[in-house]
């Protein structure tokens, strides 16, 4: 009986029930759709790094405090026995998807045809396992990874430079690559310094001193410097096979992307050290798990090795994800107080307009706890309402949205993410928005609806 | 209809029993002020008297004489500020608000001067109404409603809302629903002042008619005294007090 009465309320004040339902609903909606978009963000800039940099990364103890300043001392002095004792671990086989080496390396490179030299940071990976983490999709989100661009051929010595690094050096049109101009008069400046002169000279340009010969295969030619752990300059000699864009604009002026043993040759001069090992999973969810049998394995093995998760490494994705999740708990403060406003407001109203009719209920034997049952569930039907709304207009207009295909590039990464508002495909998330919804409703009636239990009833029968 | 009647006047006796003249109410120096901006406003002063089961007893008096607060305080919907209230034999003065409200569920019915149906129930689904409050299947609160809606007359619109009947008609909704419950005590405050002369005449016949086949006791306010059949009991208030 106490549904009925709500539920006929409602429909005798439908202007009224409909705009409170319409509040709850929008606010719903505007939850549901930003979260839907927090969601994705959670999913695709997670799924890009770890496309990138695998679910985890292996360390020397030290490293990632100290490695900073002085990386040569924090490398894994041979990765390849790391590796096979992480891959003789029976269960853990089946739950790593890609276990690869990386040298992370920097130094100076130089192209002979334009004379530009400038700093590089490169990164030093097996390409056709670095190729095969790109392909990763372990949420099935459909986020299709970019081809890296290197040769899988181990011997290759072509590398792939940042779009900045390019322009840099000068190379984009040798490249064609599209939206990238050359510097006009690139380096001109440099030339007044004698000694960046020599240094240019010895790395850009100078092949003869260095006794390395470009190869003719027409793709521009690089010289890459850089220091070995003995502190020795060395210098290789490679090939620019493309240049793509990467996320933070400081790196993409200055990377390299080169074949393992091209970085292995110009720094470790062939010894088997590397910066670290990055091991991708196949189901992101037991990243943990792996992470803790990966850590007893190299201890077991007296190895001076730490795994670390990417988020660990690099705090871009919680940053981004802290930044979104506090974006989207703001708005939906705001939401929901405007929803506690209306409902306040709503509920406040009816009351007035049925003290007679409360104080007849009281007079009838009710007691108090019954007369706010009554008013708490015309709220909670109304919030209902509204979460029955906002789920279906979330569920159609984030399938807009998604069939419209929007390009967003989130700021991790180079390249932009297919916008994917994911309401459904969450439904802990959209539950949760729900529930809150008819929550706050119920809740926003409660001090009204108190005052109305609490009416005296002779001076609610004396009412008009 | 009757097997209900016979389990009212059992529980009845469990609590009337041993007193010789069953005695539904009795006021002792009931003093009943309302506070008006800090003024005083005495609606009762020391009002003592009593109000025989089974009988219907008419409450007179010039308007503002304080009828109204007797009734309130007859059917716990207010307290006195002095003095003792007995219903049924029970002293129910100090009974709280969750207490009155089971007291008023099981004993009282009320019938107000504009009727106070709710608008959005149907006149069956009214005369329910006041039944949540009983321990009863739903199927048997239906068949109660429908039965005494019969009894006054209105068995063919039950489904119709009290916004598609007349005054008269709604009335006859309003004494139905107090009575549905089986009530020891109903309680009318000018329930014929809102009908005309030959509406408000058959409102009080079928009270009368009610209250001799349920044996109820019902206590009704007015100030139209040519309503007032001969013989029956009346209780005068002026100014406050009984006269
Ligand atoms: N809620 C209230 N607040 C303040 N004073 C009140 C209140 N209700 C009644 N009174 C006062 O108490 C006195 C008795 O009022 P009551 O309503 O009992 O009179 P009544 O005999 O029922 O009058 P009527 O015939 O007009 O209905 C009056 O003086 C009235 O002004
Ligand atoms: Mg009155």
């Amino acid at each position: 009986m106490i549904w009925k009465i709500a539920f006929r309320n409602l429909v005798k004040n439908a202007r009224r029930s409909v705009t409170t339902a319409l509040a709850i609903g929008v606010g719903g909606l505007a939850a549901l759709l930003l979260g839907g978009f927090v969601t994705s963000i959670w999913y695709g800039v997670q799924t890009s790094m770890i496309q990138d940099q695998g679910n985890l990364q292996i360390y020397r103890n030290g490293y990632l405090e100290f490695g900073a300043a002085n990386p040569e001392a924090y490398t894994i002095p041979d990765w390849q026995a790391a590796i096979d004792v992480i891959r003789a671990d029976a269960a853990l086989a089946a739950e790593i998807a890609v276990i690869t080496p990386r040298i992370d390396l920097s130094g100076v490179a130089g192209n002979a045809a334009t004379g530009n030299s400038k700093t590089f940071i490169g990164q030093g990976v097996v390409a056709a396992d670095l190729a095969k983490m790109r392909q990763w999709d372990g949420w099935n989100i459909g986020e299709a990874g970019l081809p890296t661009g290197l040769p899988e051929d181990p011997a290759s010595e072509e590398v792939v430079v940042g779009l900045g690094m390019a322009r840099m050096l000068g190379v984009c049109e040798a490249l064609a690559v599209p939206d990238c101009k050359d510097a006009p008069e690139a380096g001109a400046g440099r030339e007044a310094d004698p000694s960046a002169a020599e240094y240019t000279g010895l790395v850009a340009g100078d092949a003869d001193l260095a006794g390395i010969t470009a190869g003719g295969t027409g793709q521009p030619q690089l010289n890459l410097m850089a220091a070995t752990t003995e502190g020795v300059p060395n210098i290789i000699a490679v090939r620019i096979a493309a240049a793509k864009a990467q996320a933070v604009r400081a790196l993409d002026n200055a990377f390299v992307l080169l074949p393992f043993d091209q970085a292995r040759a110009l720094v470790f001069d062939g010894s088997p050290e590397a910066t670290t090992i990055m091991v991708q999973i196949q189901d992101p969810d037991r990243a943990d798990a792996v992470k803790a049998r990966i850590q007893t394995l190299l201890g077991e093995a007296g190895m001076d090795l730490s795994a670390y998760h990417f988020t660990e490494v690099d705090p871009t994705f919680t940053r981004i994800f802290g930044m979104f999740a506090f974006i989207f708990a703001v708005v939906s403060a705001v939401l929901a107080l405007v929803i506690v406003f209306t409902i306040f407001n709503t509920v406040s109203m009816t009351v007035v307009e049925r003290v007679k009719e409360i104080g007849t209920i009281r007079a009838m034997g009710f007691r108090r706890g019954f007369v706010g049952r009554l008013f708490l569930a015309e709220s909670a039907l109304t919030g209902l309402f509204g979460a029955a709304l906002a789920l279906a207009l979330g569920v159609g207009l984030s399938r807009m949205v998604n069939s419209a295909g929007v390009q967003w590039t989130p700021p991790s990464n180079a390249t932009p993410l297919t916008v994917r508002l994911m309401v459904l495909e969450n439904p802990t998330f959209a539950i949760s928005v729900l529930l809150f919804l008819v929550v706050i409703a119920v809740l926003a009636a409660v001090l009204p609806t108190f005052r109305a239990a609490r009416l005296n009833i002779v001076q609610s029968l004396q009412r008009g | 209809m009757n097997q209900h009647i016979e389990a009212a006047q059992l529980d009845g006796q469990t609590i009337t029993a041993g007193s010789a003249a069953p005695c539904a109410a009795r006021f002792e120096a009931v003093t009943k002020d309302y506070r008006l901006d800090k003024v005083k406003v005495r609606a009762l002063t020391e009002v003592s008297c009593t109000i025989l089961a089974g009988t219907t007893t008419f409450i007179t008096g010039p308007s503002g004489s304080g009828k109204s607060t007797f009734l309130n305080i007859l059917g716990l919907v207010d307290r006195p500020d002095a003095g003792r209230l007995e219903l049924f034999g029970a002293d129910v003065t100090g009974l709280g608000d969750a207490a009155a409200a089971d007291f008023r569920a099981r004993n009282i019915g009320f019938i107000f001067q504009s009727f106070n149906l709710i608008p959005v129930l149907s006149l069956r689904e009214n005369v329910e109404f006041p039944l949540l409050r009983q321990p009863m299947s739903g199927r048997a609160r239906r068949d109660r409603a429908a039965a005494y809606l019969e009894a006054v007359g209105l068995g063919g619109l039950m489904d119709r809302r009290p916004g598609e009947i007349s005054g008269g008609q709604r009335q006859r909704v309003a004494v139905a629903r107090a009575l549905a419950p089986e009530p020891r005590l109903i309680v009318a405050d000018e329930p014929t002042a809102n009908l005309d002369t030959r509406t408000s005449r058959e409102i009080v016949a079928l009270l009368a008619r009610m209250q001799a086949e349920f044996n109820t006791t019902v206590v009704i306010c007015t100030h139209e005294t040519q309503l007032i059949p001969p013989h029956s009991p009346v209780i005068e208030i002026i100014d406050g007090r009984v006269v």
